[in-house]
């Protein structure tokens, strides 16, 4: 079978992290490399790559999705987005605050997931239980803090601001 | 995967060697075997075989070596493969023997082999049971061809 | 390998154009929703193709509606839609339910019901479950469509008996009546389940159960409902199914076709099938009963 000679270029006009972006990508990238390769936006991670750890975890119009396992051309016209647009300036968002606070973060690999998929939570359900927040993360791992400081943090800034700013 | 099976046949030992020795006949038997052809008699064949696992196609050369040789009593073979586009290598080891019943044949088949690659690590339980099919359809086919 | 090689992308507006997109591309095209398998099995590159049809275009594929006594799920819907639907939370709870705790979350965000079930993983919650509510699958080809029962639907793993030419279009349930009692119960270390038990049992007036629904999935080739169980349940009352459950779960587990894999032995699957039968049982009877036991075993989700 002869490989396609003209794949597929679309155009993209979206917002990531509250700007607005314009670019052409082929039907077959991946959203996690425009993010990291084209937009420099390296705190989405390639980490399974089958997502199923949930480090390359963004926000597409609020829904958590796998940027490894996600086409790039599904965000046209959507907002998208990433552990950089958290913090507003040096104003970190009441998350990361959190997670500072609550000693959440370790080798920081997880995190940038972490934070994202946590933001979608609280969006949802202002004032999660621990084990709403447990059930939630199911599908982000982390290898360092044994999750119980995650949580913590979590729902610490859900009782404490009834979901982020 | 491994698959054992014992089949009785109604032609005797002598006409079913005839007929696993020939070729284009056990061609046909072998469900997605495409083509074979002989490369030293008795001895070494090229085959190719495609099969289907759910959605993934395979496609693959085989090199076929004939390992032991019982004249209508036992057939013992060696075939290794693999396909380039989807990375899976094949490797397999099949026994067959032959006894005589009633005036047909009882054909013992003992079929073992490996999947190596991707395939082989996700597609273990549709690999098995594609096999478990596969020698299913061989028996059916091998009776009616040694009827015919 | 991470990257995909490359592919074209249509986006058909109506399923027309998707049939006539697979009549002239056939195996050089794939159907795409989610993409949650599809795009896993090109990264590994077990697959290959020259163009996506993109099904999310289509009109209407994604809606959940009613439809005479029976809940349409279409196939594009997502599984955050099927856990959100107020419709499905009316008429059939436990779909609901068990769509909240399908794989993770960015894959209810982004994956389909469709893509689930034509896909044919074993290991699938909703497949096991459906197979409960007597799904009925309608596949729409140029040529015409077809309902096909799901037990008919799944051949064996990764197998359908979808033709190339056919989209499965949605999925049909059968909420069962009022005065049922059920539980699903999903029990695996992994990404995706290593075993699911859905158990309904209609209560009559005069207490009996009948009848009985009891689906074992994840554990062999397809999800299997039990119809010794079920005629051994039928006309007894769930207090005397609850006294005999370890009898009744040893005998469900017999039956049901088990295979090793990464997962487990057959061995380990059918003993971890006669543990979950018999505390699907206990559950469904406490509930029965007006009792919520909030059950937390090991590695499980109760719903």
């Amino acid at each position: 079978m002869p490989d396609i000679r003209t794949p597929s270029s679309c155009s993209l006009a979206l917002t990531v992290n509250g700007r607005p972006v314009t670019l052409d990508v082929p039907a077959h990238a991946l959203l996690l490399d425009v993010l990291r390769d084209r937009l420099g936006l390296k705190g989405a991670k390639r980490s399974c790559d089958i997502q199923v750890c949930g480090a390359c975890t963004v926000l597409v119009d609020g829904a958590p999705v796998s940027a490894c396992t996600y086409l790039a051309v599904e965000a046209d016209g959507r907002a998208v987005l990433t552990v950089e647009g958290l913090a507003d300036g040096e104003r970190l968002d009441p998350l990361q605050e959190a997670f500072i606070e609550h000693g959440a973060v370790q080798c920081g690999f997880c995190t940038s997931g972490m934070l994202l998929s946590a933001k979608a939570l609280l969006d949802e359900d202002p004032s999660p239980t621990p084990e709403r927040v447990v059930q939630y993360l199911r599908g982000n791992l982390c290898r360092c803090t044994g999750y119980r400081k995650l949580v913590d943090a979590i729902v610490a800034c859900g009782a404490a601001r009834g979901g982020t700013a | 995967m491994r698959v054992t099976r014992e089949l009785a046949l109604a032609v005797p030992p002598g006409a079913l060697w005839t007929l696993l020795w020939d070729v284009p006949r056990m061609v046909a038997c072998v469900p997605g075997c495409v083509e074979a052809r002989e490369v030293e008699a008795h001895r070494r064949y090229a085959a190719r075989l495609t099969q289907k696992v759910g959605p993934i196609r395979l496609s693959l050369p085989l090199d076929v070596e004939v390992t032991e040789v019982e004249p209508e009593r036992r057939l013992a073979l060696r075939a290794r493969g693999r396909d380039p586009r989807i990375g899976a290598e094949v490797a397999m080891r099949v026994t067959l023997d032959i006894d005589a019943r009633d005036g047909g044949s009882v054909l013992r088949i003992d079929a073992e082999g490996r999947v190596l690659g991707t395939l082989g690590a996700l597609g273990h339980g549709a690999i098995q049971r594609k096999a478990e099919e596969s020698v299913d359809e061989f028996g059916a086919r091998l009776r009616e061809a040694a009827r015919g | 390998m991470t990257r995909l090689r490359p592919f074209a992308l249509d986006r058909p507006a109506s399923l027309e154009e998707v049939g006539a997109l697979l009549a002239e591309h056939g195996a050089d095209a794939a159907l795409y929703a989610g993409g949650t398998e599809l795009l896993l099995l090109l990264k590994a590159g077990l697959l290959r193709v020259q163009r996506l049809i993109d099904l999310k275009r289509v009109p209407g594929l994604a809606d959940i509606t009613a439809d005479d006594g029976t809940v349409v799920l279409g196939a594009t819907a997502r599984h955050r839609t099927v856990e959100r639907s107020a419709l499905l939370r009316e008429r059939c709870p436990l779909v609901a339910g068990v769509a909240r705790h399908v794989a993770n979350v960015r894959v209810r965000h982004v994956g389909t019901v469709g893509g689930n079930l034509a896909f044919a993983d074993p290991h699938s919650d909703l497949a096991t479950l459906f197979l409960a509510l007597d799904a009925e699958l309608t596949l729409w080809s140029r040529a015409g469509e077809r309902r096909v029962a799901l037990a008919d639907f799944v051949r064996g793993p990764y197998e359908t008996v979808r033709r190339d030419d056919e989209i499965l279009t949605g999925v049909r349930l059968r909420p069962w009546p009022a005065g049922t009692v059920s539980a699903y119960l999903k029990f695996g270390v992994h990404e995706r389940p290593s075993l699911g038990v859905a158990l309904a049992a209609t209560i009559g007036p005069d207490g009996a159960v009948a009848p009985a629904r009891l689906a074992v999935g994840c554990v062999g080739p397809r999800p299997q409902r039990c119809p010794e169980f079920e005629r051994e349940a039928a006309g007894r009352s769930v207090a005397e199914l609850a006294g005999r459950a370890a009898a009744l779960a040893e005998a469900a587990a017999d039956a049901v076709e088990t295979t090793g894999d990464l997962h487990g032995s057959a061995d380990y699957k059918r003993d971890m099938t006669r543990v979950f039968v018999r505390r699907a049982i206990e559950i469904v009877a406490a509930r029965a009963a007006g009792e919520d036991p909030h059950a937390r075993y090991p590695y499980t989700v109760v719903v």
